[in-house]
């Protein structure tokens, strides 16, 4: 899932500061999970906000929303009634929610109130690790289940670079080094022999255009998506 | 075949001078340091922003060097550039005289002087190595790699080298070794069936803080009984430490 972190409070509320109503407005789902932005984090928020206000002596109104998702239209239609009236909207959704929220609202002004992390997973109770980098290109299958393009901070994919010290990171002695893990793995399995080959550099062609996908079948059956 | 490429084959022993370019624009104390070091070392290893601190351009620091006739080997790193920089660099560097490189993957950046730079590494040293063997002109290049044998664990270093080779290593420089045990495991993992390694290795080393620069010919002899073709000497830079240094080696 999406993983975020909630801006620096200071950072928000000085966004906040050129409008008297706004809309704080939570995202159910990635970012409802990484306790970041969902329902009750939108609650806090605007009261730390409606405090932070009353004491500055500004008049401010902050109401709360929260959408199952901020990345889905039909979601986002859903909170036409409530921004109405509303001078600016704060997003706790990742960038794509913020993004789509904007969008759809356009022109009001849409102040961010998360910084997008990561794509990662649930780890322990509280605890999120970085696992993927949306690369467009999957290399799991050759490298054991272990991405060296997210977890090696060099991205390198023919082996491990010469910091690596006791299997840690050049960069972070706390930090596995990817290419330890991907050798681990796939020594256990049997299954070196598969990291002999030289891979080839990776095409960063397409990662130049904003990424766009349809389904074959939602192409056929409503002719969408020219 | 380069002169460098002809006497690593030739020579029984080299010696190399690893060289940090100048912090700053000024030339000239590159340029004192080149000439002291001219006609007593077999070349020198030009960095590059090495330790991701920023310094002269390779390209530029070993032109000079050439000019004074030090025969420089030129490091070129991932970290700061795409392939279209490494190819118009190796370019550049070629119309300039110069052939011979290293080719290595660079220190991260958030151990240098520009911890908040983007890294690039759209390339990796082993893909880089074969980027300059298919380049426009790049049969005449003599290309090396980095190899660091005091990394850990090692099976997945011997394996990268291997591909390094594939790729067009034809000698690997190492990370500063002290010992002969330190070397071992580089040397065994590339040794052929005869003996010899399967291309040349030359050592890094570098004086510690209490050693006499007599130590320098007892490593080049220790490192050479373990199977190094040469060393790479590195130092902080003064010509009086080079002086002493590269006499007790018999230079």
């Amino acid at each position: 899932m999406i993983i975020a972190e909630r801006k620096p409070f200071a950072e928000i509320e000085a966004a906040c500061r050129p409008y008297r109503r706004l809309l704080v407005v939570g995202c159910g789902t990635c970012v409802a999970v990484c306790l970041t932005g969902g329902e009750k984090e939108a609650h806090v928020l605007a009261s730390q906000l409606d405090l932070a206000a009353q004491i500055a002596g500004r008049e401010q109104d902050f109401a709360v929303a929260c959408l199952e998702r901020q990345c889905d239209r039909e979601f986002l239609d859903t909170l036409e009634e409530q921004a109405e009236g509303a001078e600016a909207l704060v997003s706790l959704a990742c960038g794509a929610g913020i993004q789509f929220l904007a969008e759809r609202f356009a022109p009001l002004p849409v102040l961010a109130g998360v910084n997008t992390t990561m794509i990662g997973i649930n780890r322990q109770v509280g605890l999120w690790e970085e696992k993927c980098r949306a690369c467009r290109d999957c290399l799991l299958t050759l490298t054991g289940g272990v991405c060296p393009v997210s977890l090696c901070p060099k991205g390198m994919l023919n082996g491990p670079c010469g910091g690596s010290r006791d299997g840690r990171c050049e960069t972070d002695p706390e930090r596995d080094c990817a290419w330890t893990l991907i050798w681990n793995r796939l020594e256990a399995a049997g299954r070196l022999e598969q990291l002999t080959a030289v891979v080839p550099p990776r095409s960063h062609g397409p990662a130049g255009l904003p990424g766009r996908q349809s389904h074959p079948a939602y192409l056929r059956r409503y002719e969408a998506h020219d | 075949m380069t002169e460098f490429a002809r006497a690593l084959a030739e020579k029984e022993f080299m010696i190399l001078a690893r060289l940090d370019p100048p912090a700053g624009p000024d030339p000239a104390p590159w340029q004192e340091t080149a000439a002291s070091l001219a006609g007593r070392v077999d070349a020198a290893l030009v960095s590059d922003n090495r330790g991701a601190v920023t310094r002269m351009a390779a390209v530029t620091a070993a032109w000079l060097l050439q000019q004074a006739g030090v025969p420089p080997v030129v490091v070129f790193s991932c970290r700061d550039r795409n392939r279209l920089a490494l190819a118009a660099e190796l370019w550049a560097a070629q119309a300039l005289g110069l052939r011979d490189f290293l080719l290595v993957s660079g220190d991260y950046v958030t151990l240098g002087d520009q911890p908040e730079a983007k890294p690039v590494y759209d390339l990796d040293s082993v893909q880089a190595l074969d980027l300059a063997r298919n380049l426009d002109g790049g049969s005449d290049l003599f290309t090396g790699a980095a190899a660091s044998p005091t990394a850990s664990p090692w099976p997945p270093q011997a394996m990268k080298l291997r591909k390094k080779i594939s790729a067009g290593a034809r000698f690997l420089v190492t990370t500063p070794v002290h010992t002969a045990a330190e070397l071992a495991p580089l040397v065994a993992a590339l040794t052929l069936a005869g003996g010899r390694p399967l291309v040349p290795v030359l050592a890094g080393w570098e004086p510690g803080a209490e050693d006499d620069p007599a130590a320098a010919g007892a490593a080049a002899r220790e490192l050479g009984q373990a199977g190094a073709a040469g060393l790479v000497l590195s130092l902080s830079g003064e010509a009086g430490e080079w002086n002493a240094l590269l006499t007790a080696l018999g230079r």
